[in-house]
């Protein structure tokens, strides 16, 4: 039974880390685009729903604007805005500035590199705001739980488990069927093709943005509710995993990120029930680097994405 | 009449990507000192030829002879030191070297040996592989740019660069894609004029070139490919008048697509 | 000289060869994304010798070297068969998975670290740094930095050349492995105590950074990168309080939360980053900007040689 409850338990933290993956592995299949200020934006909506409930929007000197420490409610909505706002940013600062001049080896990776400024700016700056200390979230009891056979399922987690699939099933959707999914696809497929055919990368690509904000953002005050608490080092270990759990799912697909983030959870839970806690990091990252060394593609993903030179 | 065993010969070579066949059974002969020229409209397979015997693809079937030796399972790396170099459609020179360090990487083939790793090419701005690099583009009539960082050069002077990169291994044969598209006229007659003296120091060469201008005055052997197979192999004098080229560039008679009219109009 | 300077002189050198480790790596076209993990394994190679059987560090760094350049020869050959973005994670995987293993390992105290008896004077640091960067001066000027350069620019172009890319690239990644080794037995020695936290995913974040900051074209890139990055806390010593006061009133901060200092450089770091990769992403010693210097002198030498003729 304790077996069991540490499988739903890991289905749990699986959920947390599905939604950063399937951040990952979108901006990675549409754009080629590792983007490591996914974690960071993680932990921004986390400490922002923390900052707001029991802070408030800081002044800036100004009357009259200051909005005072708000209901958590709607503390998480204005966290996750500001984290979409955050993404629409790091756009502007590092996407849009891919300039292949010379199509040399590690010039592909300008992105990249500046998203890992960007990873440094935000979590620092968040660390010189909100102290290094890991805060209470006051949000609703985070251990109301239901027993269905003798397994506790916390309710919180169970209604974000439910939230994550969803807006994966959703976004899968939008994919496959909108006008916006298709002219991502087709980026993905071949940016210059699309750009002839008409579609405007300029205004899709933000769109990439948007979306990676929004899951950022969502799995940042989920964790806040469930987990009670937040800090500013709360994305590194959460980014990590979930890019183990993008890999393991293959790189630009999104089912394979949601049971990569899955089983990476499971195993997590599973080597802390069978092995101590303190062999997860040599599990999660063995099972990694077993995968890239044997079977880069993951386990869905397209054999032709992140190939290309970096 | 008994030839002597031509440089490189190819022999029923065949190569399929997926289901489509990109050269179908082709067999020719380049004779040591040849200047010849690999013509046919676009996507007849003449590229691929190219990437055949410098080693990107192995053949699914046939030889490629190289001096009466198989060469296909050789490695790529390995093809230069057995004298076959090749320059690039779209040039492929390093661009964050300077000229002279590009003309050095040619000589790569030639410096085997982890000690000639290791030895510096430059002391106090001299060394045997650095002064030779200069003296050969000095040669070339290109000293005037040797530490200039290529990506910073115009585009027929690059291309230049690149034919004497392939140059400086000493191959017996030489791969020229294409060397005069892009150029102007001006260019072109500067590039016929300095494929001649490279030949007329005992290189083979073997080029593939839409500018039939450049072809009739540097060739004096062409084969034609269309659709992956041979069609034509004889003096270039003779080709315009081959009915299966003009059928080639120029359609059928009566069922001539405008691309491939323009194409022939541009190549006869 | 004083503690204090003998203390940064110490740090200074110890990136210096970091950065020349991942650098090596990255100019043949490999972005090395596990840095701290190589260092920790040289570092705790070290301390465990140092500590459990009372080596002097005459033949604990070189066997730190050893170890580390042995550990980055036999993982290369997997690692280099990753491309673009998988290669970035590999690393990145590789450097987690030394973390996790040294973190488990009772005889390398696990979470507790290792205390390291034998102790280096900054000296010793200065001078590896200083020997480190002959080398890769040295190994650049050669054929071996040349085809380097080359494998990145344009690999199979490389090979067609008769170049063994793979095999320079493994070397590359050897030869940077060992220097990894190096700085992390100087940091065991110079700190007299080791801890895997210290190695963690920031560092080798860190290292990267002021790698592409620098350049990766010339041997001069990492240097620069390095003076800089180490140097940047010491010119914030003055600015600090400045800009803390300034940062506070436009942020609002209520309560009295200090931040450790370390963050104010990893935000300078970060937005040089990103100003850097938008307008000049070949880092900011490039090899144009040597070569012009170089013309420059050799202008002069010229004209005076023409002169008395």
């Amino acid at each position: 039974m304790l077996f069991l409850q540490q499988v739903s338990n890991g289905i749990m933290l699986g959920s947390v880390y599905v939604t950063v993956a399937v951040a990952f592995t979108l901006t990675i299949g549409v754009l080629n685009f590792l983007n490591f200020t996914i974690p960071t934006l993680f932990m921004l909506a986390g400490m922002l729903a923390w900052a707001l409930s029991t802070w408030g929007v800081p002044t800036w000197g100004v009357p009259f604007v200051h909005i005072g420490p708000m209901p958590w409610q709607a503390a998480l909505l204005f966290a996750v805005a500001a984290t979409v706002v955050a993404s629409l940013l790091v756009e502007r600062f590092t996407f849009r500035f891919l300039k292949t001049r010379y199509g040399d080896a590690t010039e592909h990776a300008i992105p990249l590199v500046s998203s890992l400024g960007f990873l440094l700016i935000i979590e620092n700056l968040v660390r010189i705001g909100y102290g290094t200390d890991t805060q209470r979230f006051p949000g609703p009891q985070a251990d109301m739980s239901v027993n269905i056979g003798g397994i506790f399922l916390r309710v919180p987690q169970l209604v974000s488990l439910v939230i994550v699939l969803g807006i994966v099933a959703g976004l899968n959707w939008i994919l496959r069927h909108s006008r916006i999914g298709r002219g991502l696809r087709a980026i993905a497929e071949n940016p210059d093709a699309a750009n002839i055919l008409g579609v405007q990368a300029n205004k899709l690509v933000p769109v990439v943005f948007m979306l990676t904000g929004l899951l950022c953002g969502l799995a940042g005050v989920l964790f806040a509710i469930n987990y009670g608490e937040v800090s500013p080092q709360m994305g590194d270990d959460i980014g990590s995993k979930a890019i183990a759990g993008m890999v393991l799912g293959g790189l630009g697909s999104i089912w394979g990120a949601v049971i990569g983030g899955l089983i990476i959870g499971l195993t997590e839970m599973l080597t802390i029930h069978f092995f101590g806690a303190d062999t997860v990091q040599v599990a999660v990252w063995g099972l990694l680097l077993l995968t890239l060394f044997l079977r880069p593609q993951g386990l869905f993903g397209h054999h032709s994405i992140g190939k290309g030179k970096l | 009449m008994t030839a002597p065993t031509p440089l490189l010969s190819l022999h029923n070579i065949s190569k399929r990507f997926g289901g489509l066949a990109v050269i179908s059974d082709v067999s020719f002969d380049v004779s040591a000192g040849a200047r010849m020229a690999l013509i046919g409209p676009n996507g007849a397979g003449k590229t691929t030829i190219f990437n055949l015997v410098s080693g990107f693809y192995q053949p699914d079937e046939g030889d490629i002879m190289m001096e009466g030796r198989a060469i296909q399972t050789i490695a790529s790396r390995h093809r230069i030191g057995l004298g076959i170099a090749r320059s690039f459609q779209n040039i492929r020179l390093m661009p964050h070297l300077s000229v002279t360090e590009n003309i050095m990487l040619g000589q790569q083939a030639r410096a085997g040996g982890v000690v000639e790793l290791l030895k510096p090419l430059s002391f106090f701005g001299h060394s045997h592989w650095r002064d030779e690099a200069q003296a050969l583009l000095k040669d070339m009539g290109l000293h005037t740019y040797p530490g200039e960082v290529v990506a910073n050069l115009p585009y027929g002077i690059r291309k230049k660069i690149e034919v004497v990169r392939a140059l400086v291994a000493r191959p017996k044969l030489l791969l020229l894609d294409e060397p005069a598209a892009g150029l102007n006229a001006a260019e072109t007659d500067s590039l016929t004029g300095f494929l001649k003296r490279i030949s007329d120091t005992g290189v083979t060469l073997l080029v593939v070139e839409h500018d039939m201008g450049l072809v009739r005055r540097l060739c004096d052997h062409v084969v034609v490919l269309n659709f992956g197979r041979k069609i034509y192999d004889g003096p270039t004098a003779n080709v315009q008048n081959d009915p299966l080229v003009l059928e080639a560039y120029l359609g059928p008679r009566d069922a001539a697509s405008p691309a491939k009219t323009a194409e022939g109009c541009h190549a006869a | 000289m004083s503690g204090y300077w003998s203390g940064i002189l110490t740090i200074l050198s110890i990136n210096i060869i970091m950065a020349y480790a991942i650098f090596l790596p990255v100019a043949t076209g490999q972005l090395n994304l596990g840095g701290a993990g190589f260092q920790a394994v040289g570092a705790y190679g070290a301390a465990f010798l140092s500590s459990k059987y009372g080596l002097s560090v005459w033949e604990t760094i070189p066997f730190a070297m050893a170890l580390t350049a042995l550990v980055s020869f036999l993982i290369a050959f997997p690692l280099l068969r990753t491309k673009g973005v998988y290669l970035v994670l590999a690393t990145f995987a590789f450097a987690e998975v030394v973390g996790g293993a040294i973190l488990n390992s009772t005889m390398l105290g696990g979470p507790m670290g290792l205390s390291v008896p034998a102790f280096v004077e900054y000296q010793v640091p200065v001078l590896g740094a200083l020997l480190v960067t002959i080398f890769i001066f040295y190994l650049m000027a050669t054929r071996f930095g040349l085809v380097m350069r080359a494998a990145h620019d344009d690999d199979v172009v490389t090979d067609l050349m008769g170049v063994n890319v793979r095999g320079i690239r493994v070397a590359a990644f050897t030869i940077g492995g060992a220097l990894a080794g190096l700085a992390g037995a100087l940091y065991a020695h110079s700190f007299s105590f080791v801890e895997i936290q210290g190695f963690n995913a920031s560092l080798s974040i860190y290292v990267l950074l002021y790698v592409l900051l620098g350049g990766t074209q010339t041997a001069w890139g990492p240097l620069a990168g390095a003076l800089f990055f180490t140097m940047l806390p010491e010119a914030l010593r003055v600015a600090l309080p400045a800009l803390k006061g300034w940062m506070g009133l436009a942020m609002g901060f209520q309560g009295a939360r200090t931040a450790p200092d370390e963050s104010w450089r990893f935000v300078i770091l970060g937005i040089l980053t990103v100003l850097m990769m938008m307008f000049r992403s070949e880092g900011l010693i490039t090899r144009v900007m040597v070569e012009k210097l170089r013309f420059r002198h050799h202008a002069v030498r010229l004209a005076r040689v023409d002169a008395p003729a």
